[in-house]
């Protein structure tokens, strides 16, 4: 436990939101955010999704309980939940093909060092494993077998030029803050500080961006 | 030249990005641009062999000259490679997460190929698919993997839409028979140019495979 859960548990904004209604605003959070962000950010690690799983499970059995009844209410009521029910997958399933585009696009880049490999879930890093293995394979069998052995590296970083893409960590993002604080902003020919209110909305580079986000002074928007 | 098969693949690559088909495999270019760098290689091994490995860069210009750009030139024409294939292999990832699997691409290729052939553009080695055989395993092979991470996720379709649903059920049109489908309010019988209103759910897939339009 961190000083972020003491505080919201003292903080009386959050008491009476039942643990579904703020999954749901975490998860439409996560995926703003992982939408934003250039580069790949941490997999949820408090069972978000897990629980997640299980409420859209139980809403479909719900469903195909209520679909045998042709009682005009709960037809109306079936469609509700159904709506809703879309709207819930929509968000998993877009969240998770934002991060399996960046996982693919930057795939050796993600799987180098351990820290990176810490922001993957086990499954998307059983799936970027095996899909390095397979776009090697076919490299090696396509052209890459026929090489001098010494030019069969996909990580050579001669010349100083590295064959790793990575993201680029500089691109513009916008964030809000979410209390008062000094924003330092790195420019092109200059730095800036920028005293901002919570609730103001800034422009800046994403490297400059990135601890705001990850201690939860802004978040992405 | 050096290198002249090398920007010809990545011409390639950067035509096939604005394409919405998989032009033929190349492979009387990447053979090529394969060749040159065994032959690159065997010059380096050549011009290294008087010396026995005690090769000194300051002493003898001229040679260390030519290593380097042999060198150069060979990784070069890695990169170039490498930038052939992997476009490919994005453009196959991005089909399969389409829905389409190995005998499907196949299919189609026949037809482009015909196409594409009394456009004027020479289709590879002639033969009948666009994909070579390596491709054709990677596609297999990628379906697999997919299919897997799928699984993981049962209750959502992954590859399903990525536009925000708003209307639980949609008007469609039919574009092309499909027989009977199940839906929870009963079987309806798809047949061509007619019209309903049904669950978005239901029918996401045949969307996407074409048989349904839907209407705005």
């Amino acid at each position: 436990m961190d000083i972020d859960d003491i505080l919201r548990e003292v903080d009386p904004a959050s008491h009476g939101i039942p643990l579904e209604t703020r999954d749901l605003q975490a998860l439409t959070r996560l995926w703003v955010a992982e939408r934003s962000a250039p580069e790949l950010l941490n997999w949820p690690a408090d069972g978000l999704f897990e629980r997640v799983n299980s409420k859209i499970k139980s809403q479909i059995e719900k469903i195909e309980d209520m679909t045998g009844d042709m009682d005009p209410k709960t037809n109306f009521a079936l469609i509700v939940i159904q709506t809703e029910l879309e709207r819930y997958k929509f968000l998993v399933r877009s969240y998770l093909r934002a991060r399996i585009a960046k996982i693919d696009k930057y795939t050796l880049h993600y799987l180098s060092t351990e820290e990176l490999r810490q922001r993957l879930s086990p499954t998307e890093l059983a799936y970027a494993t095996r899909h390095q293995a397979l776009l090697h394979n076919h490299y090696l069998s396509s052209f890459l077998s026929s090489f001098p052995q010494r030019l069969q590296n996909l990580n050579d970083t001669a010349g100083n030029v590295s064959m790793i893409d990575s993201p680029d960590l500089d691109t513009a993002v916008f964030i809000r803050l979410l209390r008062d604080k000094d924003v330092f902003g790195r420019g092109t020919d200059v730095d800036t500080i920028l005293p901002a209110a919570s609730g103001d909305i800034l422009i800046l580079r994403w490297s400059s961006a990135k601890d705001l986000v990850e201690h939860g002074d802004a978040e992405l928007v | 030249m050096y290198g002249d098969s090398g920007i010809k693949l990545v011409q390639h690559a950067k035509r096939t990005q604005n394409l919405a088909h998989l032009p033929p495999y190349q492979t009387e270019l990447v053979r090529a641009v394969t060749r040159e760098v065994r032959d690159l290689n065997k010059d380096v091994d050549d011009l290294l062999e008087p010396f026995q490995g005690s090769f000194d860069p300051s002493e003898d210009q001229a040679v260390a000259y030519t290593l380097l750009v042999n060198h150069i030139s060979m990784r070069r024409n890695k990169r170039c490679l490498l930038a052939y294939h992997r476009t490919r292999t994005d453009k196959l990832e991005e089909l399969v997460w389409n829905g389409a699997d190995v005998v499907d691409l196949s299919g189609q290729q026949v037809r482009d190929g015909s196409s594409r052939n009394s456009t004027g553009l020479t289709s590879g080695d002639g033969s009948t698919s666009s994909l070579s055989p390596q491709e054709e395993d990677y596609v297999r092979q990628y379906g697999d993997l997919l299919a897997a991470y799928k699984g993981q996720w049962t209750d959502i379709d992954l590859t399903g839409s990525l536009e925000p649903p708003r209307d639980l059920f949609i008007d469609v049109r039919v574009l092309k028979d499909a027989g009977e489908i199940q839906t929870e309010y009963g079987a309806i019988t798809l047949t061509k140019n007619s019209q309903f209103y049904v669950r978005q759910g239901d029918v996401e897939r045949l969307i996407a495979q074409g048989y349904l339009q839907k209407l705005s």
